[in-house]
């Protein structure tokens, strides 16, 4: 057993292994992570101490015990979750029984497929960047299982130096592939089956359920407008609309949606943009508020919300139109009004008796509004931790705690509306943006959910109690307003990420989103349209036999063309003579040894060859420098020595 | 610039020498090659590892030296329980001057043949390595400096471990060169037998060389010159043993020195005023064999390895 791994070489395998299996981290089931973490560890540390190998028996026993749990877990092997946590596992597994090069081999060939399984899951820069970080561990440790004669015993810096050069020298055919291959008409991957819950906006809304949301900084989306920014007072993006209370939580009108929404009064600024939405697993498409049509592949609800056909898998773009001070449904029917009226019985006494007393003192419909927000403005407070609410969140919030963020007071406002009859609606979405280059950047904190109240000729009119409490929150946004909740709220490291997303979005634009679509842009722009698959695939072929060939010529190319000088180039022409007449031509041989052979060989040159050998190292090793016109006279008698060929 | 050698030896200088390397000849038969190395030790400076089985003439070929050469010589006989102070002297309080008086010990000659030196403990190997390396003891506190000059000759029984601290590789590497003698050819051997005891033949010998003649042999030794295109040489030697993929640990530059230096040596005592890179071939085994860190899987012979580096380095 020869090609046992010695320790070296088996612990960088195992380190490669171990960060392939990291990058799954994010999705596999705590315990199949700890248990391959230890079981890693404990081989490592076994092999170190010189214990013997894991019997077969009990790793056919370990497969099977993890077939069955993945099997409990998830139900079946198949999709993306249960194989990629079985594929990590029998990775971890593989290692166990790793004890040759061979099998070195293929823990790390299965160690490359893992880590590309990852990609299915996340394919934001950071991730990538990440896996080629593993890539080149991974690389390092095949480097290592070189064998023995051609490694010597190389630092770990070495190998993955060499690990970065293959890395790097793979990234142009790399690239060709990229372009070249043919595409699918959606991304290959991005495909999400396990329906694992994303944070976003939800279609229903408690009290305290955003407060996970607000501390989210992935983006949500970004907004390019066509022309003009508008105010960042105007930055509302309507998502879903919430009509039904049941005391506790919001919810999207029951028995769905409906379609054919009276188009919007348009009545002053609008704005053209495009928005490019992360994928979110729901159909909700943000827009600003009022979208005035819907886009392609979506309709608009009469609520005034795009929804998408499917659920948004997969970052999506698209164009709108909205106008900043429209407003919708100026008539409401009886039905759809005394909905929007509708409260749930039991709750809120107090804050019924509180509605009441505004309508009896009030003139009209914008008194109340008027006294509602004057109350929230005098002994309320915005924050983002507030006190856990009774089971009657309407009036322990009212009346009790006063402490709580946009959902507490949207959720107060519309309950109070509808108690003073006025036809109510909490809207959620998001509010306000960093503004970065040419583009807005929504994320998941500037989420938000405000009120609407609709007035009789006027329709529905944005109110936003929150900005009654905290102004800043409206003004500055949400990260603004909510202050460091941590270090990775500090100011220095959102801007840092802020600029990552320039490069981020890049990334998302023209990486992950490549499709059949950008390549026939791309290719067109290069001058070649209409190519067809094959095209493409023998382009690509042709790419992959350039690139080889040059590889190889590169890794051919004479390395040891030594530029000497006239001494040199004189003495190394004699010596080829010499090599004709059957004195070969050795490079490690001195001029003495030379001589010495020749002697032995063609007893008659010695003669002829004594005074030019001694010349020769008079001019090489007796001075510093030989002198030229010495140089000139030697060549010259070197070719005037007559050599007889060999019979 | 047109720097051209020094002029070879005044004639009584070479002839000097000449002489002497033909008596140590007469006195270890059959052995001119490693006798040559011998004085290229000398004369460079360096100190010599003999490694060998007992009995194949060591200790006669130091006699010789010592004889040879007019130098003062002590001999230790290195065991387990030899103490530094054994070999480098000790502090004695003398009562009627109140104060230490140092008694130098056997290290304070001028060639010291250390006998089997991988039977001391490593401590004391470290006191002569020291004293090697440095050309001066410091005892108490008071350094001593050794006349020089100072030359060891050491040997290594390499069959018999049991018992013995063999060198680390860091200290070999204090010894410029390391040879073996090997067993005497049939000749030689005969003539040995048929001749009378070496000892004999040894107290008969005459100085040929003084302490100052031998300084004066350094000095030229360190006058022969090595050009630019021998230099370059010596660099692809030491490169080549730093790539080889067998060797862990490649040639330092203290060894390039060490193999300039040998080189020179063997220049000058085959009268040549320059070093041509048959000079260097000459004294390469000896030099590179044991400062070369073998990788620990390694299937090959240091003799065949340091074959191959000169093999596959071409001379320019």
């Amino acid at each position: 057993m020869t090609d046992r791994l010695d320790r070296l070489q088996f612990e960088r395998t195992a380190i490669a292994v171990a960060a392939t299996i990291a990058t799954h981290l994010a999705h596999l089931p705590p315990w199949l992570a700890a248990a391959l973490a230890a079981a890693i560890a404990l081989r490592v540390f076994a092999r170190r101490r010189g214990s013997a190998t894991i019997s077969s028996w009990t790793r056919v026993l370990l497969t099977v015990l993890l077939l069955v749990v993945i099997v409990t877990r998830y139900g079946n092997v198949f999709g993306r979750g249960p194989g990629s946590a079985l594929a990590c596992g029998l990775l971890g597994l593989k290692l166990l029984e790793t004890e040759r090069t061979r099998d070195a081999r293929v823990a790390i060939g299965f160690s490359s497929f893992v880590l590309m399984s990852s990609l299915l899951f996340t394919q934001s820069l950071l991730f990538c960047t990440l896996v080629g970080g593993v890539l080149v561990l991974i690389l390092a440790a095949l480097s290592a299982l070189q064998p023995a004669p051609l490694r010597a015993h190389r630092p770990l810096r070495a190998d993955l130096r060499l690990a970065g050069i293959l890395l790097a020298a793979s990234l142009p055919l790399g690239a060709a592939a990229f372009v070249l291959l043919p595409r699918l008409q959606a991304p290959l991957w991005g495909s999400r089956d396990d329906g694992l819950g994303r944070s976003g906006l939800s279609e229903t809304m408690a009290p305290g359920q955003f407060s996970q949301l607000m501390q989210d900084d992935s983006p949500a989306f970004r907004v390019e407008f066509a022309a003009s920014r508008p105010p960042n007072a105007s930055l509302y993006f309507r998502t879903i609309v919430l009509t039904d209370f049941d005391g506790t939580t919001w919810s999207r009108r029951l028995g769905g949606p409906r379609g054919g929404a009276a188009a919007p009064v348009a009545t002053g600024r609008s704005y053209d943009y495009t928005i490019t939405l992360e994928a979110t697993d729901r159909p909700w498409m943000p827009a600003l508020d009022l979208p005035l049509f819907a886009p392609e592949g979506t309709r608009l609800d009469d609520d005034q919300v795009i929804v998408a056909g499917r659920s948004v898998t997969q970052p999506r773009e698209y164009h709108l139109r909205s106008d900043v001070d429209a407003h919708a449904a100026p008539s409401l029917d009886r039905r759809e009004r005394l909905r929007m009226l509708r409260l749930p019985t039991g709750y809120g006494k107090q804050a019924r008796a509180l509605a009441q007393r505004w309508r009896e003192q009030a003139k009209d419909d914008r008194d109340v509004v008027k006294a509602a927000l004057a109350m929230f403005r005098g002994s309320f407070t915005y924050t983002l931790s507030p006190p856990l609410l009774a089971r009657d969140s309407v009036d322990d919030f009212l009346f009790g705690s006063q402490q709580g963020f946009c959902e507490h007071y949207a959720s107060a406002f519309v309950f109070l509306m509808r108690a003073a009859g006025i036809p109510a609606r909490v809207v959620t979405g998001y509010q306000g943006g960093w503004w970065s280059g040419g583009y807005l950047l929504v994320r998941q904190s500037d989420a938000h959910a405000w009120a609407e109240v609709w007035r009789e000729g006027t329709g529905w009119q944005r109110v936003d109690p929150t900005a009654a409490v905290s102004p800043a929150r409206v003004e500055l946004g949400a990260p603004d307003a909510n202050g460091a909740q941590a270090w990775f709220g500090a100011e220095w490291l959102r801007e840092m990420r802020n600029r990552f997303d320039v490069a981020s979005r890049l990334w998302t634009l023209s990486i992950v989103r490549f499709d059949a679509l950008s390549q026939r842009n791309l290719l067109s722009s290069l001058g070649i349209t209409d190519a067809a698959q094959g095209d493409l695939l023998l382009a690509l072929s042709g790419v992959l036999g350039l690139s080889m060939l040059l590889a190889a010529a590169w890794s051919m190319r004479e390395t040891s063309v030594r530029v000497g000088d006239a001494l040199d180039r004189a003495w190394t022409r004699f010596r080829s003579r010499l090599a004709r007449t059957g004195i070969d031509e050795r490079a490690a041989e001195g001029p003495l040894d030379l001589r010495a052979r020749v002697h032995a060989a063609v007893p008659a040159l010695a003669p002829a060859i004594d005074p030019l050998v001694d010349e020769y190292v008079a001019l090489r090793y007796g001075a510093a420098e030989p002198t030229p016109t010495r140089v000139a006279a030697l060549d010259r008698r070197l070719r005037a020595v007559r050599l007889s060929r060999p019979r | 610039m047109n720097e051209t050698a020094t002029p070879p030896l005044p004639a009584d200088l070479r002839d000097a020498l000449a002489r002497g390397v033909r008596q140590v000849n007469t006195v270890v038969l059959g052995k001119p090659h490693e006798v040559r190395l011998a004085f290229v030790c000398l004369l460079a400076g360096g100190h010599l590892l003999i490694e060998d089985l007992p009995g194949v003439g060591k200790t006669t070929l130091a006699h010789a030296l010592a004889a040879t050469l007019g130098l003062g010589f002590q001999r230790v006989q290195f065991t387990s329980d030899l103490l530094p102070s054994d070999i480098i002297g000790v502090g004695i309080y003398e009562r009627e001057a109140g104060v230490f008086k140092f008694h130098p010990g056997p290290l304070f000659t001028q060639l010291l043949l250390a006998d089997e030196i991988n039977r001391a403990m490593p401590k004391t190997q470290s006191a002569l390595l020291e004293a090697m390396a440095e050309g001066q003891v410091t005892v108490d506190g008071t350094t001593h400096r050794l006349a020089p000059p100072f030359f060891v000759v050491a040997t290594q029984n390499p069959l018999d471990l049991a018992g013995t601290w063999p060198l680390p590789d860091s200290q070999l590497d204090r010894f410029m060169l390391r040879m073996s003698l090997g067993y005497p050819d049939r000749d030689a051997e005969r003539a040995m037998l048929g001749a009378s005891d070496r000892r004999d033949v040894i107290a008969a010998l005459t100085p040929c060389l003084g302490p100052e003649q031998i300084l004066a042999l350094r000095q030229a030794c360190a006058g022969v010159l090595a050009s630019p295109a021998l230099i370059e040489y010596v660099q692809a030697l030491l490169a080549a043993s730093r790539d080889h993929p067998e060797i862990r640990i490649g040639l330092s530059p203290r060894a390039g020195l060490a193999l300039l230096a040998a080189a020179r040596a063997h220049a000058l005592l085959s009268g040549r005023p320059h070093c041509v890179p048959e000079d260097v071939q000459a004294v390469f085994p000896f030099v590179a064999g044991h400062r070369l860190g073998l990788g620990a899987n390694a299937r090959i012979d240091r003799t065949r390895l340091v074959a191959q580096l000169l093999e596959a380095t071409p001379v320019r």
